[in-house]
Order: C-alpha cells, then structure tokens, then sequence
C-alpha cells in the first residue's frame, strides 16, 4: 500500500498543518491515544497525580484486582538486571470490596479511558471480580491478567493453555459488554495459539506481552536476588521479544493488538506498531522516568505528523520487507 | 513531590567510596524533612535503568541547596560517584515521610550504620536548629569509612569501629547499650538491618521509641509499584516508599 494515496489527510496539500488522528478503536471504547500506562506500575492512577496529568494518555491499565485482599510475595521482590527489571511482587492488591469502595470512584471519573487489569485463581474469581465492578457501575473496560508468573496458583497456568485462556475469556464476556482484553504470557512455546483461543472466545483484543520469567542470582551471597527466586522480567532487555510476538500475533488475528514491553521512547513504540500493534502500553520505563509515557506519545505524533500519515491504525501497514 | 532538572553545585569525597552530593535544590520543589528522600537517574538510557533512592542528608532553605551521601556499590553511584560539578542532575522528591520529633523530656539518640549516615546528620541539624539537644553515634567497619567531615560539632558524637581504628572499638549497638537503661531516651537509626533489629531489642527492653529509617530496593519510590515491601512482625507489609522510610521501628521484622 502506497503510503502517499492511502494515508494523507483529505485534500493536505505538502505545506498546510497536518493534524494525525491519534483515536483508537478497542472494542467498543475509543482511546482518545495510542498510549497507555500498563498495570502494575501506576497503581491505580493515585500515586503519580501530584506530578502527572494521566487524563492526557489513552488509558490506563491498573494493577490487579482480585477477589480476596493479596499482601504480595516476601521481600526482596525487585532485582535490576542489564536494561531489566525483575519482579516478584505477587500482585498485592486490596481486594476487590475495597476496590470498589476505594479507588473505582476516583477511576470512574477520570478522563482516560480506565480498564481495570483483573487476576484470579479460578475462572470464578475472574468472573467475580467483573460482576462486582459492574454492579458498581463498570469502568472504561478489563484487561484479564491470564499471565502473571509470579503467583503459584492460576496466573501463568491460565496463560499457558489455550483451552483455559477461552474459558477463562467466555466466562468473563458473559459477565460484561464492555472492552476486554486478554493480556497474555511469553512464556508459551507459540503465543499465537492463546491469541486465537482469546479471540475465538470473544476478547476486544489482546495485549502482549506480559514478563519472561526470569531470575538473578547474587553469586557473593550465592543466593537468589529475589525472596521468590524467580520472578518476571520487564524492561528494554525484553523489547525484542515484544516485537516479535506482536508481530506474530498481529498475523494470526484479526482483533486489534496492544502492544507492550520494553518501551522506552517513541522510538520503541514505533517499532511495536510497525510491527502490527494498534495501541501500546509504557511499563517499566515510567520508573526510569515518570513522563515517559507523555514523551513518547508526543514522538509519535510527531512521527506521523513528519510522515504524514493520518491515523494510528495506518502505522502497521507501513512496515517494508 | 516534583521532577526537576537541577544542577550539581559539588561532589566531593568523604570517606572511602563515600561521596557527598550538593546540589541545587528550589524552594518550588519543596522542604525536606529529615527522612525523606529523592531518587536520581544516574544517567539516560537504560543501564543503569532505575532511578536510585538517597535520603536527604542537609538542606539549605536560604541557598537553595540540598545534599546526599551515596556509597559506590554498582554502575549507578559509580556514575554519581564521577560527575563534576555543574552536571545536570534528574531528580524527584522530596519522597516518604520523615522523622517525628521527640516528645519533651526525652533525649533523642541518634544511629547511624555506614552509609546510613545521611538522614541522620540532617536530622541532628534540624534538632540543633530547634535547639533540641541530640547524641550522635556512628559505627563503621573501619576509620576509612567514616565521613569525619561530614560529623556533627558539638557534644554527645561517638564513633564506634568494629576494628577499634576510629572511636572506640565494638558497634554502634554497643555505644546504645552503654547508655543509662533508666534514661528516657529516643532512638533514631538508619544502618544495616543487624543494626537495625538491635536496637529493636534494646528499645524494646527500656520502653524506648523507635523510629526506623528503612532501605530497600525501589521500583517506582512514590507508591505506585509494592516493589520495596518491607515485612513486618505481625504480618503483612509496609511500602518503604511511601509509607517509610520513617516507621515505627517495633513493628519491622528485622531478619
């Protein structure tokens, strides 16, 4: 496809302003952007408030909800690794009765798109959690957290079956209309597999990926640098792997692909949604930086802007070879 | 809590591998208190990749400045560790929540272990300005380590060594011991958690206040990640983060 016939603005003459249209569609929800926060690292929209308004990013993805209250895996639960992250928080979470009474207010008024990353053990527990936030008056939309590693039980194990991703995902679908989405796991041997099983069972999209399992030893010590020893992996290190399953994925589905993993700067999330992502998700980076998801939408605007090209959604069409 | 850019004023070395430092610090961003810290980005890129947390260890209202001490453990204090004056330093805070000052009638005793020694030299010259009379101990594995610049003036200052080159020999623990068990004293400490969980026993034993500036390993420092979790005795966790670095040092559980 000529990127000149199918992607200029209507009547852009070369010299007259450009203005790319940054929406995207995941289900039934408009993202007014491409870029989300992805669950996990800006809690549940609280705690950066003082120093970032989140309401100008596309969406964002909370932590995990579960049913019961977690505390999370012991300590230590983070290890740097080079240009990586390992994590073995165990999805420490308040519950979903104090989710809803705590936090989904403050959610359900923000501008931003809100969809609330779900966890469980059992297909129940996902359900539960859904019928509960919709009784309460829904949010924006889910994203299942069929993936964790970092917890023994269900997390991974769902993750890892494509028969259990379906079920896990018609289970919920019946529970909600709103946009779901299935997160899912590089931790399988071809991520294309569980992609199909999500959206044959009715997921709005799904986002990839979730960490590698990984692990760091402190060989002074000669112990394992996390409590859990194991733990997930996130950060630059991961990115190439991101991009391939995203790639891989982009070419098996036909729902819409939220790309994630190692996003740094517009730069990385170019490379996401060349490779076939409709939207991406900034993790880890804003630890590096907290505005780092704010920067790299505003280099993606001006990527389109520089290569006229006039919605988001034309950007993995424009991928050469 | 604010992000700025900000410019490095001196950095000068104050023990082996220990560096002080100073920098400028607006009155926009904001008073520290004694406690609270800052993370830095040690530089852009991704390795070192996580910004790094360092409590505040003065404050300068009237220049504009702050300091911190970091000790060289890996690739970001080495990159810290080198920087000359007038680098631009990334910088977020103040961070957590300080130290509480002590009830009347109390004494305030002050711990440092190693490089624990930054929030409290700022929390001795927050008292000194209140005109609260303060101890000062510091232990150190040996006199080289031990930032004698950066010690406080005046009465009430010990140095204890494990190798008896600097100050009496023994642990700081053991300078905490040695005071009257019928004193009413309270204790400040950040140190090495062996340190930490002593003075624990001790405060525990003579009914002394605890305040506990704790380290961990952070992610995200404002609350957001449950990265730096720290254990506590009756279960469950506290963010250092966010809900320390100053806790009540009774609860942790210190092994």
């Amino acid at each position: 496809m000529g990127l000149n016939e199918a992607t200029r603005a209507p009547g852009g003459a070369a010299q007259e302003p450009f203005a790319p249209d940054l929406s995207v569609r995941i289900g039934p929800l408009v993202l007014a952007n491409p870029v989300g926060v992805a669950s996990g690292t800006f809690g549940y929209g609280e705690e950066y408030a003082a120093l970032l308004d989140l309401d100008t990013l596309g969406a964002l993805y909370t932590k995990a909800v579960r049913v019961e209250p977690r505390a999370g895996n012991p300590a230590p639960r983070l290890a740097e690794t080079p240009s990586g992250l390992l994590n073995s928080i165990g999805l420490a979470n308040p519950g979903l009765e104090a989710f809803i009474r705590d936090k989904l207010p403050a959610l359900r008024a923000r501008r931003c798109a809100a969809l609330v990353n779900v966890a469980g053990a059992t297909v129940d527990d996902y359900v539960r959690v859904v019928e509960g936030i919709e009784a309460a008056g829904g949010v924006d939309g889910y994203e299942l957290n069929v993936s964790c590693p970092n917890v023994k039980s269900g997390g991974m194990a769902f993750g890892t079956d494509p028969a259990l991703v379906a079920l896990v995902t018609e289970s919920v679908r019946r529970a909600t209309k709103r946009t779901l989405v299935v997160k899912l796991s590089p931790n399988v041997t071809d991520i294309r597999e569980t992609a199909r099983a999500a959206e044959g069972a009715g997921a709005d999209a799904v986002s990839a990926i979730n960490t590698l399992v990984g692990m760091a030893i402190d060989v002074k010590a000669r112990r394992p640098r996390l409590a859990m020893k194991t733990g997930g992996l996130s950060g630059p290190a991961v990115k190439p792997v991101g991009v391939a399953a995203v790639y891989r994925i982009s070419r098996a589905v036909k729902i819409p692909v939220i790309g994630l993993g190692g996003i740094m700067t517009a730069e990385d999330a170019l490379e996401y949604l060349l490779a076939g992502a409709d939207a991406v998700q900034v993790g880890t980076a804003t630890f590096a930086d907290p505005g780092a998801a704010f920067h790299v939408l505003e280099g993606i605007e001006a990527w389109m802007r520089e290569h006229r090209v006039a919605r988001v959604s034309d950007i993995k069409g424009l991928l050469e070879g | 809590m604010v992000r700025i850019d900000t410019e490095l004023l001196s950095n000068r070395r104050v023990a082996e591998g220990y560096f002080e430092l100073r920098f400028r610090w607006p009155a926009a961003a904001g008073a520290p208190v004694p406690g609270q810290f800052l993370t830095v980005r040690a530089r852009e890129g991704s390795d070192p990749l996580l910004r790094r947390p360092f409590a505040f260890a003065s404050h300068d209202g009237t220049r504009d400045e702050a300091t911190i001490v970091i000790q060289e453990r890996g690739s970001a204090t080495r990159a810290l560790a080198t920087l000359e004056a007038g680098a631009k330093l990334d910088l977020l805070g103040p961070l957590g929540h300080g130290f509480a000052f002590p009830e009347r009638g109390t004494e305030p005793v002050l711990v440092a272990g190693g490089i624990g020694v930054g929030p409290m030299l700022f929390l001795r010259a927050a008292l000194d300005a209140a005109g609260v009379s303060s101890r000062f101990v510091l232990g150190a594995r040996t006199a080289a380590l031990v930032p004698e610049a950066l010690l406080p003036r005046g009465a009430g200052v010990e140095v204890r060594t494990d190798d008896g080159s600097l100050g009496a020999k023994g642990t700081a623990a053991d300078a905490v011991t040695a005071l009257l068990p019928e004193a009413r004293a309270a204790l400040y400490a950040c140190g090495p958690a062996p340190l930490m969980a002593a003075l624990d026993r001790i405060a525990a034993e003579r009914g002394w206040p605890y305040q506990a500036a704790v380290e961990e390993w952070m992610a995200c420092g404002v609350g957001a990640c449950m990265g730096c979790a720290v254990p506590l005795k009756g279960g469950g966790f506290l963010r250092a983060c966010a809900d320390g670095p100053v806790l009540d040092g009774s609860l942790v559980k210190w092994d």
